[in-house]
């Protein structure tokens, strides 16, 4: 008795039936179209074609998958030179995890027609490790077509993988797989019996040759090598000879065999008396035809430009875009070219150049830099460094730098007449910015300015100040004034952060200040140093001020900025830094509240006026300059829970770094204590201060780097930290046994640095004695130090910690017992300074 | 014909040209100049670190005058340099022989 057939069973073969009779067909045409030497490129598209309409119909009889799937043509179908018995290479993209019921029935109808599939399968996140993926298949997916499903899962599979390290490794892939297949055939293309598709000069090489220049300039075949007319020629004929060669021996087969060559000699109707002479006359086109592809192959293998970025490669002219379609409409992709450069250390292309000087009037200065990741590479490409100034040039010739700062355009070629000034208004300040990167790496008698530079939190900052430093020249008044409100106006569309808006501000506006300083004032007046040192507040902005007036000189004429000018300008640095890290606690704030309007008129109303005036009466001034208003008012806050014994303290992270604010009463050994207890966690102590107020109120903070990712590794790391810290402060916990492992380490690990300098000054302050020290950065470095401060019997009321490279430079104000040091004090101390950072013996 | 060669602080420098400028004395060379009289520099600390500052700016200015308008000179020179510090400078006075005019060769007579 037979089985009873399910009712779908029937339906099903009639479609296989169809399909199969579909194939046949078309195999039918492809074969009569090789029989008459015409299946070249225009038949294999043609037989592609009805590949890709049965692929079609077997993913719509699959069903719908759960989710989102697509069907892409890979390698030769992908390129549509499906051969008669060419493999059917298809890749199944998934948006998420492979649907496995839907593979099965979309490919065993395929196996089932007996065709040979080569299928791979991935889902759309596996676009990350597309760089890691098999060469083969790296290759393959350089030619994927959309069939069938959902089109855009590709780009999304793409866009997920880093394209410059996909494109880069693609190409080694070419490169190593092209020696091994040449090498198989001892690098000759003069075969008797050639493989029309994996010989030299056959059509892999083509391929290769057209996947290089797809993959780094489309347009690198029409400009060397036997030229595209000839290309184009080779393909045709060799499809058509492997047309034949799978019809006669009715398999993948591609060996032009001597006895093929009869059959395809007459197949593509060669004249000639006698077999021999025809083959003779069919094997003389093939080895042009190789000839030609060998030759445009090895031209794109040494001209090919090298893939630097998304469409973007570097070639001998510079950088430029792969695609100028795509980069025409993307004004946001344009300053990669100039940040390419910059960092290869090579040129723009004219490419490039003209494309950008073409189109970009089209664009409006937000068009560059649309997201926040586009305004951070904008700040990022202003960071001085060897390039910056040609790159700025080029772009401000093609109109780029105009367009995108539309307040530099204001003083394009203007012309200023004065006593001093050799160049117009845009180059003077361009050069300002070649000055500055001139700064790195100089010699002797810049060297120092040059430790400077190197010192700047934000130097990009410095740079974008000196572009807008003279803007205000397109007017004839007070320039300073002019360029900050056209500065202003940019600060939006960069959405700079407040304390970025601050600095550009500051700089702009005063940027004629230290040069009238420097060269215009007594400076052995201490009084002129006070003035400036209150103008400039910080040392950060001391630097960077510094900078800007040595660049600006500079930028004047070329032989503006002499020796003796720069010396001025040091001296007048050194005295000022002097003044803010030396001087600064002797500036307290007072009682009196004229001079806190700022803070005290917008506090929060949970703070009374009185509440924040007593809170900053005594503290230097220089705290008002260090925190922001809104930190003023947390200290305020926190300040009233305080007693005896206690601590208010939390952790702040901000880019990389991390803050920690301590707010308790004074006590002996107390800085080194909170300094260990960093320590301890493998902080690195960046830099930071230390006030204590005549009340015994103590604000310190520190800026660290987590080096040993204990906050970001532990949950609860942050709470646990500060539970640590109230227990040393609290005499619970002992620093030196937490810290006694990690300084043993350190002592071991030391190697030979430079010799650390112990300063001690009893003159720049009226109430403080002061220590600087200068010395190899090590973690536990602040502790030793402090605790041999403290064990001296000295209170450590103020302290400033900087770190410059390997360099920590920490100045530290004592008192003992209320008053300064005196001399017998201030050696001894020195000695027991100088025994800690030596270390055990 | 006298040169008086004058060594002043050189944010002074303006005031003395201005000074200068008053007596009808307009020709005058100018020179940024390094070093030290009784001043002989001073330590400076940067950083911890100390070191001698001995040559200090100054500046150099040159100029000749007729004997009818030394004295005056002088004083104009003194009183716009003065802070009453040390280091406000030294004004040398110089005979001088002969001048010639380089364009036309021709002596010039003061």
């Amino acid at each position: 008795m037979m089985e009873p057939q399910s009712t779908e069973a029937a339906p099903r073969r009639d479609a296989h039936a169809a399909r199969v009779e579909h194939l046949a067909a078309a195999r039918r045409e492809l074969a009569d179209a090789s029989e008459r030497g015409e299946g070249g490129r225009q038949a294999l598209k043609q037989y592609s074609h009805r590949a890709d309409a049965m692929i079609q119909a077997l993913f719509a009889d699959a069903g719908p998958g759960s989710q989102p799937v697509g069907v892409y043509a890979l390698g030769g179908y992908g390129r549509r030179q499906l051969c008669l018995h060419s493999d059917i290479d298809l890749l199944v993209l998934f948006a998420d995890t492979p649907d496995e019921r839907f593979l099965r029935s979309f490919l065993t109808p395929l196996w089932d027609l007996g065709l040979m599939v080569g299928h791979q399968i991935r889902e759309v996140r596996d676009g990350e490790q597309l760089d890691g993926d098999n060469p083969e298949f790296l290759l393959a997916i350089t030619d994927a077509r959309a069939v069938a499903g959902d089109a855009t899962l590709l780009d999304r599979f793409i866009e997920r993988s880093d394209v410059v390290r996909t494109a880069t490794r693609t190409l080694d892939a070419l490169r190593g797989l092209i020696a091994e297949r040449h090498a198989r055939f001892n690098d000759t293309l003069y075969q008797l019996e050639p493989d029309v598709k994996e010989a030299p000069g056959g059509l892999r090489d083509l391929f290769a040759a057209q996947t290089i220049a797809r993959l780094t300039d489309p347009g690198l075949l029409g400009q060397g090598g036997s030229g595209l007319r000839s290309l184009d020629d080779g393909e045709e004929f060799l499809f058509r000879v492997r047309s034949i060669l799978h019809l006669e021996t009715g398999r993948h087969h591609n060996v032009l065999s001597h006895e093929l060559q009869d059959r395809v000699a007459d197949r593509l109707g060669y004249a000639g008396a006698t077999p021999r002479q025809r083959v003779e006359r069919l094997m003389g086109d093939y080895f042009r035809h190789a000839r030609a592809l060998d030759r445009s192959l090895r031209w794109a293998l040494r001209s090919a430009p090298t893939p630097i970025g998304p469409n973007l490669v570097r070639s001998s002219e510079g950088v430029r875009f792969t695609e100028e379609r795509e980069a025409q409409d993307r004004p946001e992709s344009w300053l990669g070219v100039f940040q390419a450069a910059i960092d290869l250390g090579c040129g723009v292309s004219d490419q490039a150049l003209s494309l950008v000087q073409r189109h970009v009037n089209q664009f409006r200065a937000e068009d560059f830099f649309p997201t926040a990741a586009d305004r951070a590479a904008l700040l990022r490409f202003l960071l001085p460094r060897p390039g910056l100034y040609a790159r700025l040039s080029e772009m401000h010739d093609i109109g780029l730098l105009g367009q995108i700062f539309p307040e530099f355009k204001a003083i394009s070629c203007r012309v200023v007449r004065d006593f001093y000034h050799k160049y117009t208004v845009d180059e003077h300040t361009l050069l300002t910015i070649r000055n500055l990167e001139r700064l790195i790496g100089a010699g002797p008698d810049r060297e120092r300015f040059s430790r400077l530079l190197g010192e700047l939190d934000t130097p990009e900052l410095l740079v974008l100040s000196l572009l807008f430093h003279d803007v205000g020249k397109w007017r004839d008044e007070d320039h300073a004034v002019e360029s900050l409100r056209m500065a202003r106006q940019m600060f939006d569309r960069l959405d700079l952060e407040p304390s970025a808006r601050e600095t550009v501000e500051f700089l702009v506006a005063n940027h004629l200040k230290m040069s009238v300083a420097a060269f215009r004032r007594d400076t052995e007046d201490p009084e002129i140093v006070r003035q400036f040192a209150e103008l400039v507040g910080v040392e950060d902005r001391l630097k960077a001020l510094c900078l800007m007036t040595l660049a600006d000189v500079e930028a004047v004429g070329r032989e503006t900025l002499t020796p003796w000018k720069a010396e001025l300008l040091w001296r007048l640095y050194v005295d000022t830094y002097n003044h803010l890290t030396l001087a600064y606690g002797d500036e307290v704030i007072a009682r009196d509240p004229s001079g806190l309007e700022n803070v005290i008129g917008a506090r929060p109303a949970d703070l009374t006026d009185a509440e924040v005036t007593e809170f900053l009466e005594g503290l230097p001034r220089r705290y008002l300059q260090l925190f922001s208003r809104d930190a003023v008012y947390r200290h305020v806050r926190e300040a009233r829970a305080v007693r005896s014994g206690s601590i208010q303290s939390w952790l702040d992270q901000t880019e990389g770094e991390w803050e920690l604010t301590v707010l308790t009463r004074d006590q002996p050994f107390l800085f080194s204590n909170i300094s260990g207890v960093l320590s301890s966690f493998g902080m690195d102590i960046l830099r930071g201060f230390a006030f204590t107020k005549p009340d015994g109120l103590v604000v310190d903070m520190f800026h660290f780097i987590d080096e040993e990712q204990f906050l970001k590794l532990n949950e609860g790391g942050n709470a646990h930290l500060l539970h640590v810290l109230e227990d040393v402060i609290a005499g619970r916990t002992d620093v030196a046994v937490r810290l006694k492992g990690r300084e043993e380490g350190i002592f071991r690990r030391r190697l030979p640095g430079f010799a650390p300098v112990i300063h001690c000054d009893n003159e720049s302050s009226r109430r403080y004695t002061i220590i600087e020290v200068v010395a190899e950065n090590a973690i536990g470095l602040l502790y030793r130090i402090s605790k041999a401060m403290s064990e001296s019997g000295c209170d450590v009321d103020l302290v400033l910690i900087a770190t410059e490279g390997q360099r920590a430079i920490d100045v530290f104000h004592l008192t003992k017992a209320g008053a300064k040091l005196t001399k017998p004090e201030q050696e001894q101390l020195m000695e027991n300074v100088q025994r800690v950072l030596e270390g055990p013996s | 014909m006298k040169l008086i060669k004058a060594i002043v602080r050189p944010n002074r420098i303006d005031d003395v040209k201005n000074a200068l400028e008053k007596l009808q004395i307009s020709g005058m060379t100018v020179t940024e100049v390094r070093g030290h009289g009784k001043q002989k520099g001073h330590t400076a600390v940067y950083r911890g670190q100390e070191y001698n500052v001995s040559l200090l700016p100054k500046m150099e200015i040159e100029v000749v005058v007729p004997e009818s308008l030394l004295d005056a000179a002088i004083k104009a020179i003194i009183e716009a340099a003065r802070t009453g510090e040390i280091g406000d400078g030294r004004v040398f006075v110089m005979p001088v022989d002969e001048s010639y005019r380089i364009r036309t060769g021709e002596k010039a007579a003061f």
